[in-house]
Order: C-alpha cells, then structure tokens, then sequence
C-alpha cells in the first residue's frame, strides 16, 4: 500500500469480512421483470446475509436500480420470489428500511429541517426529539445551518447529504443506497464512505449500487455484479479476489537502469517478467511460494517498492462484461469525478489494462 | 393511518401556507364586498359638475317658466337623491352598505346643488341657427365661459293644442355634445313635464289630482311558501344558485388544479421515489386527496361565511334555507373526489405541466359544462333535461347543487339516488386514480395517451 497511502480515502477505513454476517435477510428466487420488449432482469437469484455490506455493481442499464426497485417493491417482478426482512414485500418493513434511491430529489420549496422532519415522521418516527435529532444529523455533515434554508437553495452535494440523512434517520435495519457517491466531490465522497461505514459498524445490513470499483473494494463484504440482466458474480470479496489473485510481484527498483537486469528472469518460480518504465511484474508460477521470492528480488537491486500485486475489480469487472465496449465506453465515461485518486490505486496495484 | 395523515398534512400546509393561496383566497370575496357596496357610491361621487344654461324658445309662453321651476337648486337635489334611492334599491348590496351609500349620496346632493342650470327664455323671433351657434361658442371657448349655453329647446305653439287627428305637438331639444347624458335626458324629463302640466292646465284640469290618480306603488312579489309567505328579490333569486354551484366549482377545481401541480412537482423533482421508500402510492393518493381535500373546505367555508354574512348583513337570511348548505358539502364532496381523482391520475402519469394539457381535456369539458348548463337549468330546474343532466356522473354534483338551491322544489326522490350515483363514481374514480398512479408515478420520459392510460388501469 505504498503508492495509496497519501490518499485520503484509503487511511480509517479497513476493509470489512465476509466472515461475520448472519442469516439471510433479502432472498430472490428467479426474479424476472420485462419492461416492453426488454427482459430488464432475467431469473434472477440473489441472498443477502444479515451485517452484509453488498456492492452492487454492473454498466450502466445493467439491471442494478431494476434489482433495487423491485426489493424495494416499488415494482414488482413478474415472476419469481422475493422476501425482504423476513417479509413477502418491503411495503410491509418499509419503516425499517432506509433507503436512497438513484432518482432522487427534494421538495423545492420546502426547507431543510422540515423535509428531514416530514421523512422522518414517514418513517414511523415519533415526533418527540425528533427536531433535535434532525438538527444533529444536519451538524454532522456540515449542513446545521441549512436547517431554515429551502431545499432548492442547496447544491447537488449538500442536497444528496440531506438525502442520506433521509433514508438513514430513522435508524433502519437495512439500507439500501443506489448510487451513493454519484455527484459528490472528494471530500463529501470520504464523509459519505465514513457514515456508510459508521452504520456498518453498528451491524446494519447494507446494499448499495456503484460504478466506483476502487470504493466497492473499500466498503463491501460481497460483491454482486450483473449484466444485461444477468447475474455475473455474487460472492464475497475475499472470495472473488482469492479466485482472481494475479500471482504476481510487483518490484520498484531504485534505479530504473535496473529494470533491464537478466537476474529478474532467472529467480525460480518466476515463469514471466514484465518491463516497465520505473518498474517490472514478476508473475508467478502456480507452485512457487511468495514469501521466497520476495527476499531474493530485493537483493537483486535497491528497491523503492516490492509488494504483491492485488487483484483489480475493475479487471474482473471488465473480464466479466467480456468486452463488451459499449458498455465499457460508458462505464469509463461513468467514472465519477474525484476518481482521480482511484485510477492512481490502480496503477499501483498492476493494473495496465 | 399516521402516514396518510403526514402526506394530508404535509400537502395541506404546502398549499395553503403560500402567498399565492393567501391572495388567490382571501383577495376575491374582499374585492367583492369592496365592489358591492363601494360601486354605487363611487358612481354618485364621479357625476359631473355641471353649469350653465338653458335656453328656451317658447312659442306657447306657458312652459319655460315652469322649466325654470323645476330647475331650482332644491328641485335638482330632490330629483338627484330619489334617483339614487331608486338605483341602490336595484342592487342586492347588504342594507347597511346602501344606508352609507344614502347618506353619501346626501353630501353628493348637497355639492351638485352648488351646480347649477338656469333657464334663459329666448324671443319667439330668434334666430334656430343662431342660437345654436351659441351653443357651439360656448363649447370652443371652454372653461373661460362662465355661463355657457349647453341646450336649446325650441317649444312650438302646437305643443299645447291639438291638431285634427286629436294629437299635440312635441318639442325640438339642441344640445351641446359633450354635455353628460343624465343631465341631457333630465332636462328633456324637465321640460317635457312641464308641457304636459301646461297641457293639462290648458285644458282647465287638476294636475295634482291627476297625478294621485296615475301614481301605483310597484308591490313586491311574494313567495307563498310552507312556512308563511316570503319577500324575494328577483335577482338574489338566481343570485344563489348561481352562487352556490360557482362555489361548487370554484373550491373543487382550485384544489384539484393544486393537486395536478403538487402531483408533478413531486414527479419533477424526483422527490418521488424517495416518498414512495417511506408509503406505498395508495398512502400517498389518498394523503394527497385528503390535503387537498381539506383546502377545498378552507376555501367552501371562507366564502360561505362570506355569503351568510352578507345575507345576515342585508337580512336576506330568509332566501337561504340551512339545509343547502348541507346540499353544498355533499356534493363537494362528490365533486371533489371525481376530480380530484382525475387531476391525481393525469398529474402521476405526466412529467411536465406542459405535457399535462393534452391529456387535461376531458377535464376541461366537466369544467366547461356546468358553466354552460347553469342558464337553462336555473330557467327551468325539473325539466327532463335537467333530471337527466344530474344523472351524468360528472356533472351531476354540479347539476344538483343549481337545481336544489333554485326556487322549484326538487323531487325528493333524486337527492339521495344522485348521492348514491355519486358514491358509485368516487369509487370506480379512485379505484382507476389508483391504478394509473402506481404505474404513473414512476415513469418518466413519453407522456402516455389514453390508450396507454386504459393499459395501467387493466394491469393487475
């Protein structure tokens, strides 16, 4: 982690496990949903475990927001099962379930403090301290003194803040966010990335759809990946990133001179080198053990760097949609601003796709 | 339950707590009661001054000192008051506001008597051409004039004798042109007066006795009713159903038109989806409804407060029994349900007010048809076709709301079936209002048509 370690995102936040989520608390068995001639999702089947942190990630159209909407029950599928929260349908657990959804918005007219009050009270909320609890979420995010402003008087970010606070006040058991991070610069990025966390920790079940890999990778115990309506991945990080481990170290050496050095060729296990500019990729054989190559690499030269390199989400995501380059031409230009620093991570890590 | 009531709530504040609504409601009755019992006395007020002569040419010699009598500063202010008397009894404005009226109408009279017409009794042989001329001098000096010659009345011998035929002669009247009507046909009143109270002496009868015989009080006409007989103005005759069914109208359509805003404003700014997370469309339909439902009732009650103290005002209580007051809310209520649930549909399935108007039509007709109906029925409140007309779902609240609060008994029979028809159309409204505003709210892009409408409502 040497080259992320300046980013800012990266430094509270460890990466959650897999290991300590509970029974399953949405279930979808063969959810299909055609709208007009387009099969929006295609039987689908999907289990998401109490304490769960689920990023949903696909290309734009992909399905995700159809999937979102559909436990949601705000449509509903044309066949198949589903059963949130012990529930048929969400209609009858909607009080404990918090929930941003992509399309999203404010009354214009109304002001801050009374939207967040009127939600709230939506909610099932009592009205008793609630106004205070409203005006301590708005402190939180650095918005106290919209509370008499109109909606319409904020920016996209502060509103989307007042959104968050919005689907989460009322303290759900799960929280459904889809496309949290759109629209946000990078500081309101890492606040909404600390809530999200925040919540995590206090054992919520967490679904929320992105285009961001690299803030995927920060916050979610398992990844579900669909596209054109298909499932095409569900499991939990360390699981996907076990199943694609690159096999490969990455060397740094002090002096690049070094990099065109035969010895990198000739350490056993090392079945291929890759020459960079500053820097080379020794990938591995299946049998050869990491912590033996490491110690030889760095007396080959003195090294700036030498780490393993990690698998890329956005490699297997993009391996998964299978070249698909329309749909890869609109995930790139989908890259949220601020991803500057995520694009970085990727270099570091290997990535030269 | 809780959450239905948030949503009313929510849309009763939103609507009503804005400056729009505060203006839009509170402005016109204000405006109306300013109008009713200001008018008159503003017409009083605004009369002109006006100063000069009149010049007579009379061939008979009888008529031009009689003229002259009657246009003495005292003759002109009886004449002036007793036609304000006349004019204010004409409208229905409440009695108190004719009383300040009167009274102003007193200091009017008392500064006109200030004004002043005198008669000048020209030579037999004067010259018509001439003495018109003056007239016009007068009127292109202007204001520099003091006493200028506004009429000429040219009374021939003829005009106090019969001819062959047994009929008198009448008179010629010159007038300058920009001189004000009231005081142009007062002055012919004056002077034709006068000849026939030459004539009548002329002809060696009591002229005073003569006019006891021809004067008859106009009576007023009364209602022989269950409960004694009644004294009704023909105006506020049609005055109240007139007034009832335009409250009708005016309180349903006003929330309905808010509710199509809110609709679509909650569709455009995409605060929808984040309200759908929290209730389900129906709870959102009906808190809706009933927000809205509530600012028609503001609105009914306002102005029925407004009506009843007006009619407390002029002791016209009598033309108003309760139990159309009764009549008003039920049928609201069934108004407002058909169209609200029409506005609710039409606003969920749009994404723009824009693309709002193709599919308002119908709307526009149950708008536009009461309107129309309202002379024909009030003319004739039982006939087929206005018992037929309250059996149309639409328009029968409005139909019935005229035709109950009209002067003809209604058979009782078709108070209660209307209101049954009325319930039956709430239900099969709201049930379809239901139907398009779940498929409605979510769906953006292409506004739909009719056809695609029909589709939401057969989906399951």
């Amino acid at each position: 982690m040497t080259a992320t370690t300046d980013n800012p995102y990266t430094q509270p936040l460890v990466r959650p496990s897999a290991a300590d989520t509970g029974s399953p608390v949405i279930q979808l068995r063969g959810i299909t949903k055609t709208f007009g001639p387009k099969m929006a999702v295609k039987n689908l089947d999907l289990t998401i475990p109490e304490r769960s942190v689920y990023g949903f990630i696909g290309p734009n159209g992909a399905g995700k927001t159809t999937t979102i909407r559909m436990i949601m029950s705000i449509i509903f599928p044309d066949q198949g099962e589903l059963s949130v929260l012990g529930r048929a349908s969400a209609v009858e657990s909607k009080d404990q379930i918090g929930y941003l959804p992509e399309e999203r918005g404010l009354y214009r007219k109304m002001k801050v403090g009374a939207f967040l009050n009127y939600m709230a009270r939506l909610k099932g909320m009592d009205a008793a301290g609630l106004d205070r609890k409203v005006r301590d979420w708005l402190e939180r995010v650095n918005l106290a003194e919209t509370y008499r402003k109109k909606c319409e008087e904020l920016s996209k970010g502060m509103q989307q803040k007042v959104q968050f606070i919005a689907a989460v006040i009322h303290d759900p058991e799960l929280i459904i966010l889809d496309e949290p991070f759109s629209g946000l610069d990078p500081v309101n990025r890492r606040l909404l990335r600390e809530l999200i966390d925040e919540q995590r920790m206090k054992k919520r079940t967490l679904i929320f759809s992105t285009h961001a890999m690299f803030e995927a990778e920060q916050l979610c115990t398992h990844l579900f990946m669909i596209h054109k309506g298909e499932k095409k991945l569900d499991d939990s990080i360390d699981t996907i990133l076990r199943k694609h481990d690159p096999r490969a170290v990455q060397v740094e050496p002090l002096d690049s001179a070094s990099i065109a050095d035969r010895r990198w060729d000739a350490i056993p296990g090392v079945t291929e080198v890759r020459r960079h500019d500053t820097w080379l990729e020794l990938r591995l054989s299946e049998s050869a053990a990491k912590e033996t190559i490491m110690p030889i690499a760095t007396t080959i030269a003195p090294l700036r760097r030498i780490e393993l390199a990690r698998p890329n989400l956005e490699q297997i995501f993009i391996q998964l949609v299978g070249g698909d380059a329309a749909a890869l031409a609109a995930e790139r230009e989908d890259f949220e601003p601020g991803s500057g620093a995520h694009a970085s991570s990727m270099r570091s890590s290997g990535g030269d796709a | 339950m809780n959450k239905i009531f948030q949503v009313a709530k929510r849309e009763f504040i939103s609507t009503v707590a804005t400056k729009a609504f505060i203006l839009g409601v509170c402005l016109p009755p204000v405006m109306m009661f300013a109008m009713f019992s200001l008018m008159p006395l503003l017409m009083n007020k605004a009369a002109p001054k006006v100063t000069g002569q009149i010049a007579i040419v009379d061939h008979t010699g009888a008529v031009a000192k009689r003229v002259a009598d009657s246009f003495s500063p005292e003759k002109i202010a009886a004449r002036m008051s007793e036609r304000i008397k006349r004019e204010m009894d004409k409208t229905p404005a409440p009695k108190i506001a004719k009383d300040l009226a009167n009274n102003n109408a007193a200091a009017a009279v008392q500064q006109s008597a200030g004004a002043s017409l005198t008669v000048q009794v020209l030579p037999v042989d004067t010259s018509i051409d001439a003495a018109k001329a003056e007239i016009l001098a007068a009127e292109s000096k202007g204001t520099t004039e003091t006493n200028p010659r506004l009429v000429l009345a040219v009374i021939p011998k003829d005009s106090l004798t019969q001819n062959k035929d047994g009929e008198f002669g009448g008179f010629e009247l010159y007038s300058a042109a920009k001189l004000d009507f009231e005081v142009q046909s007062d002055i012919r009143n004056q002077i034709g007066t006068a000849i026939v109270d030459a004539r009548i002496e002329a002809n060696g009868m009591d002229g005073s006795k003569i006019k006891a015989i021809t004067a008859l009080p106009r009576p007023e006409i009364k209602s022989v009713t269950a409960t004694g007989d009644k004294t009704i103005n023909d105006a506020a005759k049609l005055l109240v159903p007139g007034a009832f069914m335009f409250l009708l109208w005016v309180s349903t359509f006003t929330c309905g038109q808010y509710l199509l805003t809110s609709t679509i404003e909650e569709k455009s700014s995409r605060v929808m989806e984040v309200i759908l997370s929290a209730v389900s469309p129906m709870q959102l339909l009906t808190g809706k409804i009933l927000g809205q439902m509530a600012v028609g009732m503001i609105i009914l009650v306002a102005y029925c407060w407004l009506g009843i103290g007006g009619l407390l005002f002029a002791g016209m209580m009598s033309i108003l029994p309760l139990i159309n007051l009764v009549y008003l809310f039920v049928y609201f209520f069934i108004a407002f349900f058909i169209i609200a649930s029409l506005m609710a549909s039409v606003g969920s399935a749009v994404s723009d007010v824009r693309e709002a108007q193709s599919l308002l039509g119908p709307v526009m007709i149950v708008l536009i048809i009461p309107m129309m109906l309202c002379l024909p029925i009030l003319r004739n409140p039982n006939s087929m076709f206005a018992t037929i007309c309250s059996f149309i779902p639409p328009l029968s609240p409005f139909v019935m709301i005229l035709r109950l609060s009209g002067s003809e008994p209604v058979p009782l029979w078709q108070v209660p079936a209307t209101i049954a028809l009325g319930a039956g159309t709430i239900l099969v409204c709201l049930w379809a209002a239901g139907k398009i505003f779940r498929v409605g709210v979510l769906m953006y892009g292409k506004p739909p048509n009719f056809k695609t409408l029909i589709k939401w409502i057969r989906m399951a």
